[in-house]
C-alpha cells in the first residue's frame, strides 16, 4: 500500500469531501494561499477557489460564529483553527453554541460543523502554543472529539467527521504532520466509537490517543524484548468513546497504563482510567495507572519541555512495575 | 524477703476464685513448688504452688473463702513466727496493705492474665493519672495481648497512689502494676515495672491448650520487590487476585501462612491453588496430622536423683535438670530446651552432656519443648505439636506419664520413638545419663 504523511492525508480527505458535497468549505487563518503554517491545505484553494476555502482576519470568535451558523443553515464548514490553544477564544461558540443548538431547539437545527485543529508539545512553541486541550471539548456534551494516532486515521476521521451532522472537533498532533502511514487509494472512512487494537498482547494493556498511540506502541516494542507482551489500543474517537473494547482488553491483561497528552489532572486518562476501574475492577490485577502531560505550563526550554510529556521509555518503566507486582502509588 | 501468696487469676474473666483447701498450716516449712491449697473457679480446680521456701505465715483467708484475684491471701517468710506485717483480707471498704516498702498503702491492681497463653501483657496506656480519683469501673490502663487490647477497670474505687509500669513496658502477667488506695494519697510513685521485684506470679490454667498459631511453612519468595504486610493487618490483594480465590474457594490466608509476600496478584493465586493440603492447611488440620506417643515410667527415681543432686552438687533446679537430661535426648550436639510450668516458659541452653554445664537463656528458640504437668491433675493430653516436638509430664498414680507430641513433619516417627524411648529411660535412672 501506498504511504503518505498525515498532512496530505488530511489534504485527501478534505478534497474528497468538497468534490462529493459543494456545501463543504473551509474558512480559518492562513488556510488559502498559505495552505496552513503546516501546509496541510496546499492546493485546495487552486482548485475550490476562495469561494470555499476562506481566509479571514486574524478573529477566531468572528470566523467560528460565521461557521457556527452557516452550519445551522445548511453549509459543512470545516473550521481551521491555526493552534488548538486558541480554543480558549472560541469556547462560547463551540460550547454554548454548536455544542448545543441541535438540543436546544428540539431537534429542529443541527450544526455540521467540523473544528480541525491541533494539539502536542516538544515543538519548542511555548506555553501558548503548544497545548493539548482535548479534555476541554471532550467534557461538553453535545460534541464529538475524534483524536487520529497517524495518516490513515487522520484520513478516515476526516471523511466521516465532515458527514456527521453534529460539530465535532479534530485534533491532529503537529509533530506528526510530517509523518507517513500506508493509506488505501480507495475511499474508506473510520466510523466513530471503534477502537483500534494496534497490536495484541496479553501481560498489559497500554491505551494511548494520537501520538501517544506511537508511544505505546514504542514502549510495547522495548516491554516485548524483555519478555513482556503489551496490546496496545488507539480508542480514535473520546466522544464517543468505544468502551467495549477498551474493557476487553483490560479483562484480558488484567493491568491497563492509559497515556495521552493532556495535562494528566482532570483529564483523559483520568476518564479512561475511572472507566476501567468500575466495569473491569474484579479483572484487574493492578491499579490502572495514568500518563499524561506533567501539571505545568509547556516550557520553552527544550531540556524542560521534552520531560512534561510521556515518553515510550517511561511507559515501558511503569509497565514493568505493574506487570512485577510492584507497589505503586501505595499509601 | 517475705514472698506474698495472691489468689491467682486462671481464667480469662475471672474475678476470684475458692479456696477450696489449704494443704499447708500457718507455720508450715513450706519448699518452692509445694502444694499451697487448691482454688476453684467457675471452670476448674487447681493446685497452687509455693513460688520459693519458707515458712507460711499471715494466712487471711480460708477454706471456702471467696478472695478477688491478685489479692493477697498469705506470705511465705523466713521464719516460722515472723511478726505479720499480715496481710490484710481486702473488702470493698479497700483496707489497705503495704505493696512493698516505699509504696504506698492501698489495694493492688496486677497485670492481668487476657489469654490462656498469655504470660505477659504490653501495658499500651495509663488511662488514669497519678493521684487521680478513680471508680472500681473506671477503665484504668489499656492491655495489649498477642491477640486484643482491652481496657481493663480499675476493680475498686479509691484514687490511684501508685503506677509501678510504664506505658509501653511488657509487664508478666500477676504482676503488681498499679496501687489504689482508699484516701487521696499524700504523694504519688510513679516508676518503671523494670527493676521492681514481681511481686506475684499468677499460675496459668496448666489444662489449658497452648494456642497454636499458624507458622510458615515454606518461604516462597519471589525475586520481586513486594512489601511484605500491610500495618492494618488486612490481606493486601488485587481486585483479580480476590476474584480468582473467591471462584475457586481458595483462602488467602493459607498464602499470608505460607509467607508469600503481598499484595497478592493473579500468579499468586495459580501458586495458592497448586498447594498441597498439609501446606496450606490451618493450625487446627497440622495437629490432627501430629504424632502422638506416650510411656509410663515410675516416678521415684527422678525424685530420688533430685535429692541426691541437690545434696551432692547442689543442684536445685529441677527444671534445669530435666532440661538437661531431655537435651540430650535430641539428636544434636547442644540444644535449646524450653521447660513451661505453671504457666511459666524458662529455656534452658543444653550444651553438652554435663547437667551442671545447662544455663537458663533469655531468647532462644527451643528444639524441644518440655511441659511440666506434674503437680497438676492432668493425666492425659492430646494438643498436638507445637514450635518444637513436646515432651509433657504427667502423674499417674504413682508414676509418670511422659507424652511426646510433634507435627507431622517436624520430626520423624523413628525419631520421636527414640527421644521418647532415651528419655523415658533418663527420668527412670537419671543416673544412666551421667554414665
Amino acid at each position: 500500500m501506498r504511504e503518505i504523511t498525515l498532512s496530505q492525508a488530511v489534504n485527501e480527505a478534505l478534497a474528497e469531501e468538497m468534490r462529493r458535497d459543494e456545501t463543504v468549505f473551509i474558512i480559518g487563518e492562513d488556510v488559502a494561499e498559505a495552505g496552513t503554517p503546516f501546509k496541510v491545505l496546499a492546493g485546495l484553494v487552486e482548485e475550490f477557489g476562495t469561494e470555499r476555502v476562506i481566509d479571514t482576519p486574524i478573529a477566531e470568535p468572528g470566523f467560528m460564529g460565521l461557521a457556527v451558523g452557516a452550519a445551522m443553515t445548511g453549509a459543512r464548514p470545516v473550521v481551521d483553527l491555526m493552534f488548538g490553544d486558541f480554543l480558549f477564544l472560541i469556547m462560547d461558540q463551540l460550547c454554548n453554541q454548536a455544542a448545543k443548538t441541535h438540543y436546544m431547539s428540539g431537534g429542529k437545527l443541527t450544526v455540521p460543523l467540523v473544528l480541525r485543529t491541533n494539539l502536542g508539545a516538544t515543538r519548542r512553541s511555548a506555553a501558548q502554543h503548544s497545548q493539548s486541550l482535548h479534555a476541554l471539548v471532550a467534557h461538553i456534551p453535545g460534541l464529538k472529539v475524534a483524536m487520529p494516532s497517524s495518516a490513515y486515521e487522520a484520513k478516515g476521521l476526516m471523511k466521516t467527521a465532515i458527514r456527521d451532522n453534529n460539530p465535532v472537533v479534530i485534533f491532529e498532533d503537529k509533530l506528526m504532520y510530517q509523518e507517513k502511514a500506508p493509506v488505501p487509494e480507495e475511499e474508506f472512512l473510520i466510523p466513530f466509537g471503534e477502537a483500534n487494537v494496534k497490536r495484541e498482547g496479553t501481560d498489559i494493556t497500554l491505551i494511548g490517543t494520537s501520538s501517544m498511540v506511537q508511544v505505546c506502541e514504542k514502549a510495547a516494542e522495548i516491554l516485548a524484548k524483555e519478555g513482556i507482551s503489551a496490546e496496545v489500543v488507539d480508542p480514535r474517537t473520546i466522544v464517543p468513546l468505544d468502551e467495549a473494547t477498551l474493557l476487553a482488553s483490560a479483562r484480558k491483561t488484567s493491568r491497563v497504563i492509559v497515556v495521552d497528552e493532556g495535562h494528566q489532572s482532570y483529564g483523559v486518562t483520568a476518564e479512561i482510567a475511572s472507566r476501567i476501574n468500575e466495569k473491569a475492577f474484579y479483572h484487574l490485577d493492578a491499579p490502572v495507572l495514568r500518563m499524561g502531560a506533567l501539571d505545568v505550563p509547556v516550557p520553552f526550554s527544550p531540556a524542560l519541555e521534552d520531560i512534561t510529556v510521556p515518553t515510550p521509555e517511561g511507559v515501558a518503566e511503569k509497565a514493568r512495575m505493574l506487570v512485577a507486582g510492584e507497589m505503586i502509588h501505595a499509601a | 524477703m517475705p514472698l506474698d501468696v495472691i489468689m491467682p487469676a486462671l481464667g480469662m474473666a475471672q474475678e476470684s476464685g475458692v479456696i477450696v483447701a489449704w494443704h499447708k498450716q500457718p507455720g508450715d516449712a513450706v519448699a518452692e513448688g509445694d502444694v499451697l491449697f487448691e482454688v476453684e473457679t467457675d471452670k476448674a480446680t487447681m493446685e497452687v504452688e509455693a513460688q520459693g521456701a519458707g515458712f507460711l505465715t499471715g494466712v487471711v483467708a480460708s477454706d471456702g473463702d471467696q478472695v478477688p484475684v491478685g489479692d493477697v491471701i498469705a506470705r511465705i517468710t523466713d521464719t516460722a513466727d515472723e511478726p505479720a506485717e499480715a496481710p490484710q483480707p481486702k473488702d470493698d471498704t479497700g483496707a489497705a496493705q503495704p505493696a512493698t516498702d516505699d509504696l504506698p498503702e492501698g489495694q493492688t491492681v496486677i497485670m492481668p492474665t487476657l489469654g490462656m497463653a498469655q504470660d505477659s501483657g504490653l501495658l499500651v496506656a495509663w488511662m488514669v493519672e497519678p493521684g487521680a480519683k478513680v471508680d472500681a469501673d473506671d477503665p484504668l490502663f489499656e492491655v495489649e495481648t498477642d491477640k486484643s487490647t482491652v481496657e481493663v477497670p480499675a476493680g475498686v474505687s479509691g484514687y490511684l497512689a501508685a503506677q509501678l509500669a510504664e506505658a509501653g513496658e511488657d509487664v508478666p502477667t500477676g504482676q503488681v502494676i498499679a496501687i489504689i488506695s482508699a484516701e487521696a494519697p499524700a504523694q504519688t510513685v510513679t516508676r518503671s515495672a523494670k527493676g521492681a521485684a514481681p511481686a506475684a506470679k499468677a499460675p496459668e490454667p496448666q489444662a489449658a491448650p497452648k494456642e497454636t498459631k499458624a507458622k510458615p511453612a515454606a518461604k516462597l519468595e519471589s525475586p520481586k520487590a513486594r512489601q511484605t504486610s500491610d500495618p492494618t493487618g488486612r490481606i493486601l490483594a488485587s481486585p483479580k487476585a480476590r476474584r480468582l480465590a473467591l471462584e475457586q474457594g481458595l483462602d488467602l490466608y493459607r498464602l499470608v501462612a505460607a509467607g508469600v509476600s503481598q499484595p497478592f496478584h493473579a500468579s499468586d493465586i495459580e501458586t495458592l491453588a497448586a498447594m498441597p493440603d498439609e501446606v496450606a492447611a490451618p493450625a487446627g488440620a497440622a495437629a490432627a496430622a501430629s504424632l502422638h506417643l506416650t510411656a509410663d515410667i515410675p516416678a521415684e527415681g527422678f525424685t530420688a536423683f533430685m535429692a541426691w543432686a541437690t545434696e551432692t552438687a547442689g543442684m536445685t533446679d529441677g527444671a534445669a535438670v530435666m532440661a538437661g537430661l531431655a537435651g540430650r535426648c535430641l539428636d544434636k550436639a547442644s540444644a535449646v530446651v524450653a521447660v513451661e510450668a505453671f504457666g511459666q516458659r524458662r529455656l534452658f541452653d543444653v550444651p553438652g552432656p554435663y547437667l551442671s554445664a545447662v544455663t537458663p537463656v533469655d531468647d532462644a528458640t527451643p528444639n524441644l519443648i518440655l511441659r511440666d504437668l506434674r503437680a497438676t491433675r492432668i493425666s492425659g493430653l492430646h494438643l498436638g505439636g507445637e514450635d518444637a516436638p513436646v515432651l509433657s509430664l504427667t502423674t499417674s498414680g504413682t508414676g509418670l506419664t511422659l507424652t511426646l507430641e510433634a507435627a507431622q513433619g517436624q520430626i520423624t516417627p523413628a525419631a520421636t520413638l527414640s527421644l521418647l524411648g532415651d528419655f523415658a529411660g533418663r527420668m527412670e535412672q537419671p543416673l544412666r545419663h551421667l554414665l
